[in-house]
């Protein structure tokens, strides 16, 4: 093959050369703003990178602010009067009830004084290493559409989630793992089942990857299914060898097209993760100290805790976002707390505490918090007022959430909710903040970060956002 | 491509101020000298204050305010411009947005500070409190603003002067010389006039293994037999292409296979998606529909009107009913319908505008949603009346016929029983009925007489309501209103013997809902029925039982059984048929004889409590046998006494509706039953059905979009920007909802809209070549792309509206026949002319310019249904409801859970077609979106190829695949004895060609360590199989 004529058929593939060949045949138009990631920038698009890779931790239903962390002692005093609205607000499932005070004790913890309930003993404990949104606004009441707005930013289905525009924007940091992993509780999927972690109008390859974390095969065709006996392990090292023999020869033929190349590739990669995924989600690989640490002895925290400490191994092995959800949809053994406060958000909350500080413990004790980011979510927060007898409704109108570990400035917070804890007061933030500020984290422009589809040149944060700048190191 | 505007040349106008004042005098001089100290001072600050503006300000401005208040960008929202002085200075329909000097009196401070709930500005994003701050000190420092001259009006020029709004016109076909005096194919001749200015040359024609190989794929996602190839290849016949061409379009594998890239574009699955992801289970028949619609090749301007208004244009089509699936295709969000209902009319309307639209249109309609199109000529105003065609019906199923003579009778026997309940006098004695009201006479013969109404001769009530016996012999409640009541009733029945009891509860203008019961919603339950015989000879009395009970209506859980179960909880109601008469009919264990001085007692027990009373009641008895008692009410039992000619016209109608009634409900019970397609309708709104028809909604132009901020009442219509059509529909009967979405199929079939046509070409021609010739099929505005061949996309489009008259099949054959489109995929020297040493810029390494075939992956559909084919186990019927490839189990809400991964691929229904699959739009087959089956949740423009190592091994190793593997395998076991055949003809099926030996030995090697079965898989996952080139 003469030298022009490889030129030429470089050109048409676009070139292999390191550029992961999962995005190779993506046939996305990059926007002329966007770029590939550049080590001067630390594997940033635009600027400098701080985070390389991110934890979202997601708690299903919508997390009640005022009985966690948002301490209102103004509800103590106006317990049981009736001062909400007289009308059913849209989004809210049922008319409203009497002011509500937290059957739960606060208390101020670490040096940053956070008031924390007695819900979350141990995340009490590392409560300096957090910096929270106070007063984070959803712009609906109702459970799909903000599950679709925290992952997506919008509130519609089909657009791409957080973990995708990262995959998209940022590639894989190992070819030898899935770079964005979902791993649902086991109880069941999410609001929108696979909706939150969807690659939309991205092309499929990112997409979140559904790893079953109890399953005795977590990802899914990894390997064989047992009852195809001829699908031996040595049938699959000999048949990917036979294969690309095969694919070689008939490349002889019909090199003209890098979809051959990319094709082959991904055969080799599929061999080498078939080596290194399991090795991965092997945790009894891990010392019994870590096991304990993370609750994997006792059965209230050993789901969230396997999969925290599963998050920590993916992460720590190079896959770009991690996904960890608590609850599934509907109304029971979520964050949904409408019957009763509490009686329905100890048991959840219990399930998360432990291992969540576990995890921020042993993410920092690993060095890995230099470059690793871990977000707490949920989609909104709770009305200050009862719903039926104790339990509280949906509200977008306030809620928390928190950002740990690589270029966030621990112990502070940002932004308040009114006294009630009803709305957003000062320094309101929406996830369009949020998304912006974690993509900027990550070395990119949330502007610039751009897709055109049906017409619309379509980011993440829509046409909204501001990186948040008091949080951020 | 970009589409920045262009910026503004701001001109700068250095305005100095100074002033100059004559000196006399001391005091003057001091004077003086003070006025050129302030002079001097003003002069630096007037430097000063326009760098301040020039580097501080106008940057703020011009990144959040000048989007939509100046002049270049055509917007000037409130009247309001920002890009010159006199703009803010004159200010908008508020007056001047900024007194110099004083910000806290500026508008502008005020909007940008939102410190307003009415006006805040930016309305989406605020301003950060530095670029306030800077605002405000502008403000303060007198707004210095250079900006004297008046900019330029937008300089895009005119908007809808856009390759895709032009008018249509036929371009002339390029001169080429013709070779042996053969048709140039008008493609040809556009690709070639094309090919050769860019100085590209095409690529000799594929062979034919390779031909008809890519045209089976193409026209019907399957790979053709080895038989197939071989006939083919050995055709000698000059038209054994055409023939080829004609074999497949005829053939029903087409419709099945072109049905998908239709049921793609308009986002269509089988269930909700969304938080309640639920079942569709009628939604199949749209999908059938749109197979049968391109097997028969219906007329594109067919297809439009027969997709969004067949009941409107093809009333009497009812089988047509499918096609409004169309509308209903995209995702309903449930949790907001019950929720949030106010914005989920404006977002389900909002999908349904994106869907039509862009399918059918090409245009982003529903960027105009919070503003005026930034790009495109479409107003905000245009965008709400599309919603408003859509403002008067929601989705759900809809029952129809599929039978059209079926729906006739249907429709027939609705309406004779509609004049029955209303006594239409015109339709009822109309000569039609005549016969048939007579033979019902003449049947009935002697049984005229067959109840006999009791005189009540003591009635009372348990509770304290009054009964009054009216003139009829029947009985009224009034006054006092109890919560439940048993009312006890004596007679002597002059029959001898006693067979049945019959009560009638009937209406009374004086009761609530005219009744017959006495709850306010006019229902009443009757919780037991009992009778009591009294013999003069007998003190004491005996106790009737009774066989069984039949009513003419029973409130569905309240049937007539309960009153004579003994369950004093149960009842009979009649719900929701109030405000008519009911009766029922109680039969006795055995008759009873009776003398003369018999006396029955009838209690009446109502112990349900909450009012559920009986209004008004009369009791009758019979001596008939049960099977013959027929109930009659009283004005037809007189009626029938008297002669025909005696009888007067009131009567008459009595009898005629009377028979009618039950004629015409018997009738329509006999008909088969109706089917149901998830689709659209009048009755239906937020996900429910309603009990009647709606009017259609009050539609808005909603400002910035935000349904709190509701504008002028939008009227149907379309976009204004196609001039030479109404743009606002002129409705005779805008009520009928079917009117505004015929008047928008109208809009869009017409042959003047200059988008359809060149719309669906292009859609035609993306499938063929794997691209459009316009990238953005969903766009043909200024964010879109724009044509690589504009002349040849004209060309077809008013060849395919006027010569092929709308055939989807004709613009196959025309396509399929060019030489461009038989071009080999392989590039040769020839092609590679222009390299990039001698001629870079030209090298069009993308293939926009077609000098050859793009060689393309198989689709998720292909791969599957290739694979059962060559399996030999692909199961061809067709239709019907669709095949579920996984197991369901109860989920925590209303969406099951589904495991794809449990599924038996041994079942038959495995082996069924890809496009009878039921997609679950929010948990779609895990293995079939390796392979780039797209997120239904939105419109996916087109289908992406992807390579990944997730994908490699889902095709390695997923069940499917391996078990067919295994079919493959033993099907060659049982048809070749040694292994080197079954390879051979393994080979021959997959890659549709000889083998060589020294593959062979590599296969054979494999086999003999592995088995067969891993081989096949091995071969199933080749490149030669998964690419068609």
């Amino acid at each position: 093959m003469n030298h022009s004529r490889r030129d030429f058929l470089w050109n048409i593939g676009g070139g292999l050369g390191g550029l992961a060949v999962s995005q190779m045949l993506a046939q996305e138009a990059l926007s002329v703003e966007n770029k590939q990631p550049r080590s001067e920038f630390n594997g940033g698009l635009h600027h400098r990178a701080k985070v390389k890779r991110v934890i979202q931790l997601f708690m299903t239903g919508g997390a009640s602010p005022m009985d966690t962390f948002d301490y209102k002692p103004e509800l103590e005093r106006l317990h049981g009067q009736k001062l909400g609205p007289t009308e059913k607000p849209e989004g809210f499932t049922a008319p409203v009830g009497a002011i509500m005070k937290s059957p739960f004790k606060f208390n101020q913890y670490g040096e940053s004084g956070r008031w924390v309930s007695s819900v979350f003993p141990h995340q009490a404990e590392v409560v300096d290493e957090m910096a929270f949104l106070m007063a984070m606004a959803s712009k609906t009441n109702v459970h799909g559409p903000a599950t679709y707005m925290m992952n997506s930013g919008f509130l519609l289905p089909g657009f791409p989630s957080l973990g995708a525009w990262v995959s998209y924007g940022l590639g894989n940091l190992t070819e030898e793992l899935p770079n964005f992993v979902v791993l649902p509780d086991a109880k069941g999927l999410p609001y929108n089942q696979k909706g939150p972690f969807s690659s939309g109008f991205l092309s499929a390859v990112h997409q979140g990857t559904v790893i079953k974390a109890a399953d005795q095969r977590p990802i899914r065709d990894l390997f064989a299914n047992e009852r195809y006996d001829f699908a031996t392990r040595s049938a699959d090292r000999d048949g990917f060898e036979l294969l690309q023999k095969l694919n070689a020869k008939h490349a002889a033929e019909f090199s003209d097209h890098s979809q051959l190349d990319a094709r082959i590739k991904s055969y080799e990669l599929a061999a080498r993760m078939q080596l290194s995924a399991p090795e991965a989600f092997d945790i009894s690989r891990e010392s019994e100290e870590t096991h304990k640490a993370f609750g994997l002895d006792n059965k209230i925290t050993e789901d969230f805790g396997r999969r925290c400490l599963l998050a920590r191994r993916l992460v720590e092995r190079g896959t770009r976002f991690v996904q960890v959800w608590s609850g599934p949809q509907g109304a029971t053994g979520n964050w949904d707390n409408h019957g009763s406060i509490p009686k329905e958000l100890p048991p959840i909350a219990a399930s998360v505490d432990l291992p969540i500080a576990a995890l921020i413990r042993d993410l920092k004790a690993r060095g890995l918090f230099e470059d690793t980011l871990l977000i707490w979510t949920t989609e909104f927060g709770r009305t200050p007022f009862a719903q039926g007898g104790d339990g509280r409704d949906h509200n977008g109108g306030t809620f928390v959430t928190w950002l740990a570990g690589a270029g966030i400035k621990a112990g502070v917070s940002h932004g308040q909710s009114d006294d009630w804890g009803y709305q957003a007061a000062e320094g309101k933030t929406y996830c369009y903040d949020f998304h912006a500020t974690i993509l900027h984290l990550l070395g990119i422009d949330h502007k610039r970060l751009t897709v055109r589809q049906n017409g619309i040149d379509r980011r993440l944060t829509d046409v909204h956002g501001h990186v948040i700048e008091e949080i951020i190191s | 491509m970009e589409h920045k505007k262009l910026r503004r040349c701001i001109v700068r106008h250095r305005q100095t101020h100074r002033k100059f004042y004559p000196s006399i005098g001391l005091p003057i001089l001091i004077v003086m000298a003070l006025c050129l100290a302030v002079a001097a001072q003003e002069s630096t600050q007037d430097a000063d204050g326009e760098r301040f503006f020039l580097d501080q300000i106008e940057p703020v401005l011009k990144t959040h305010c000048l989007e939509c208040h100046s002049h270049s960008s055509g917007e000037m929202e409130g009247g309001l411009t920002l890009d010159w002085q006199r703009g803010w200075a004159v200010g908008g329909d508020q007056g001047p947005a900024i007194v110099p000097g004083k910000p806290e009196k500026s508008l502008l401070i005020k909007a940008v500070k939102h410190s307003g709930a009415d006006l805040q500005m930016p309305p989406e994003e605020k301003l950060s409190d530095k670029e306030i701050e800077l605002l405000v000190e502008w403000i303060r420092r007198g707004a210095p603003d250079p900006r004297t001259n008046q900019p330029k009006m937008s300089d895009q020029g005119d908007p809808t002067d856009w390759w895709s709004l032009r008018p249509l016109k036929r371009p002339a076909v390029p001169q080429t010389a013709k070779t042996e005096g053969e048709e140039i194919n008008p493609i040809d001749a556009f690709v070639r006039r094309q090919l050769r200015s860019k100085g590209l040359t095409s690529t000799p024609r594929a062979d034919r293994r390779t031909l008809i190989r890519r045209l089976s794929f193409d026209l019907h996602g399957l790979a053709p037999s080895p038989d197939e190839v071989d006939s083919f290849e050995n055709d000698l016949d000059p038209a054994a292409y055409m023939k080829l061409i004609n074999r497949l379009l005829d053939s029903p594998r087409y419709g099945e296979h072109w049905a998908r890239h239709w049921l793609d574009a308009v986002h269509f699955a089988d269930s909700h998606g969304c938080e309640h992801d639920v079942f569709r289970p009628n939604a199949w028949h749209y999908r059938d529909y749109v197979i049968a619609s391109f097997n028969r090749d219906t007329q594109w301007s067919r297809f439009i009107r027969e997709q969004l208004a067949a009941d409107w244009f093809y009333p009497e089509q009812t089988h047509l009913t499918a096609a409004l699936g169309f509308i209903s295709a995209g995702p309903l969000e449930l949790s907001r319908a019950s929720t949030a209902p106010v914005t989920f009319d404006y977002l389900e309307r909002d999908d349904i505008v994106t869907q039509t639209m862009a399918v059918f249109a090409s245009t982003t309609a529903n960027c105009a949603r919070c503003h005026t199109h930034k790009f495109d000529p479409i107003t905000q105003d245009d965008y709400y009346s599309l919603q408003a065609v859509f403002a008067g019906g929601g989705k759900g199923d809809v029952e129809y016929d599929i039978d059209p003579e079926v729906a006739k009778k249907r429709q027939r026997w609705n309406a004779v029983l509609e004049a029955a309940k209303n006594k239409d006098e015109s339709q009822l004695l109309s000569p039609e009925h005549v016969e048939s009201i007579a033979m019902w006479e003449q049947n009935l013969g002697e049984n005229t007489s067959l109840w006999q109404p009791l005189f009540p001769k003591t009635f009372l009530s348990s509770d304290g309501a009054t009964l009054t016996r009216l003139d009829d012999n029947s009985l009224l409640a009034s006054g006092n209103r109890p919560d439940k009541d048993t009312y006890t009733i004596s007679a002597s029945p002059s029959l001898k013997t006693l067979t049945s009891l019959r009560l009638d509860v009937l209406t009374d203008d004086r009761l609530p809902m005219k009744g017959p019961g006495r709850c306010d919603n006019g229902n009443l339950h009757l919780s037991e029925i009992s009778a009591f015989l009294f013999d003069a000879e007998d003190a004491e009395p005996k106790q009737l039982t009774f066989r069984k009970a039949r009513a003419d209506w029973n409130q569905s859980g309240w049937t007539i059984d309960h009153a004579i179960d003994g369950n004093i909880k149960t009842a009979w109601g009649i719900f929701p048929k109030v405000g008519d008469s009911h009766y029922a009919v109680f039969e006795l264990e055995q008759p009873v004889e009776l003398t003369y001085s018999s006396q029955i007692v009838i209690q009446l027990q109502q112990q349900h409590g909450g009012s559920h009373l009986i209004g008004r009641f009369k009791l009758y008895v019979t001596d008939a046998d049960s099977a013959t008692a027929i109930v009659l009410p009283d004005a037809v039992r007189t009626a029938i006494k008297l002669p025909g000619d005696d009888r007067s016209i009131q009567q008459d109608l009595a009898v005629a509706s009377y028979v009618l009634q039950r004629k015409a409900e018997q009738e329509l019970a006999d008909l088969p039953s109706q089917t149901s397609v998830y689709a659209w309708s009048s009755q239906y709104s937020h996900g429910k059905k309603l009990p009647n028809s709606m009017t259609p909604k009050t539609v808005h132009v909603l400002r910035r979009g935000d349904i709190e901020k509701p504008g002028n009442v939008a009227m149907p219509g379309a976009l204004s920007a196609i001039q030479i059509l109404p743009s606002r529909f002129e409705l005779k009967t805008p009520n009928d909802e079917a009117s505004r979405r015929a008047a928008l199929a109208d809009w869009l079939a017409e042959n003047e809209n200059p988008l359809t046509w060149r719309s669906i070409v292009n859609r035609v021609w993306m499938q063929h070549f794997g691209r459009g010739l316009c990238e953005t099929p969903n766009d043909f505005g200024r964010m879109g792309g724009v044509p690589s061949h504009p002349e040849l996309l004209d060309w077809l489009a008013v060849w395919f509206r006027d010569d092929a008259n709308g055939s989807l099949k004709e613009l196959h054959r025309l396509i399929l026949s060019s030489s461009t489109w038989k071009q080999q995929a392989r590039i040769t020297s020839r092609s590679t002319i222009a390299s990039p040493e001698n001629d870079g810029p030209a090298l069009d390494t993308e293939n926009r310019f077609l000098w050859r075939m793009t060689p393309r992956p198989l689709d998720a559909e292909s791969f599957r249904d290739a694979v059962l084919q060559i399996s030999g186990r692909i199961d061809f019927s067709a239709g019907g409801p669709g095949v579920q490839q996984f197991t369901q189990t109860k989920g925590a809400q209303l969406t099951p859970y589904l495991d794809y991964g449990a599924f038996d691929w041994k079942q038959p229904e495995a082996a069924r077609r890809s496009i009878y699959r039921v997609v679950w739009r929010g948990t779609p087959d895990p293995f079939m979106e390796s392979l780039d089956f797209p997120d239904l949740g939105l419109l996916p423009a087109k289908r992406g190829y992807s390579v990944s190592a997730l994908q490699a091994l889902a095709l390695f190793n997923n069940d499917f695949v391996l078990h067919h593997s295994q079919v493959l395998a033993n099907k060659l076991q049982a048809e070749h004895v040694n292994l080197d055949e079954q390879l051979v003809q393994a080979l021959r099926l997959i890659h549709l060609r000889k083998s060589n030996s020294n593959e062979i030995e590599l296969l054979v090697a494999y086999a003999q360590q592995h088995g067969l079965a891993a081989t096949c898989r091995v071969l199933l996952n080749s490149n030669e199989f998964m690419i068609v080139y």
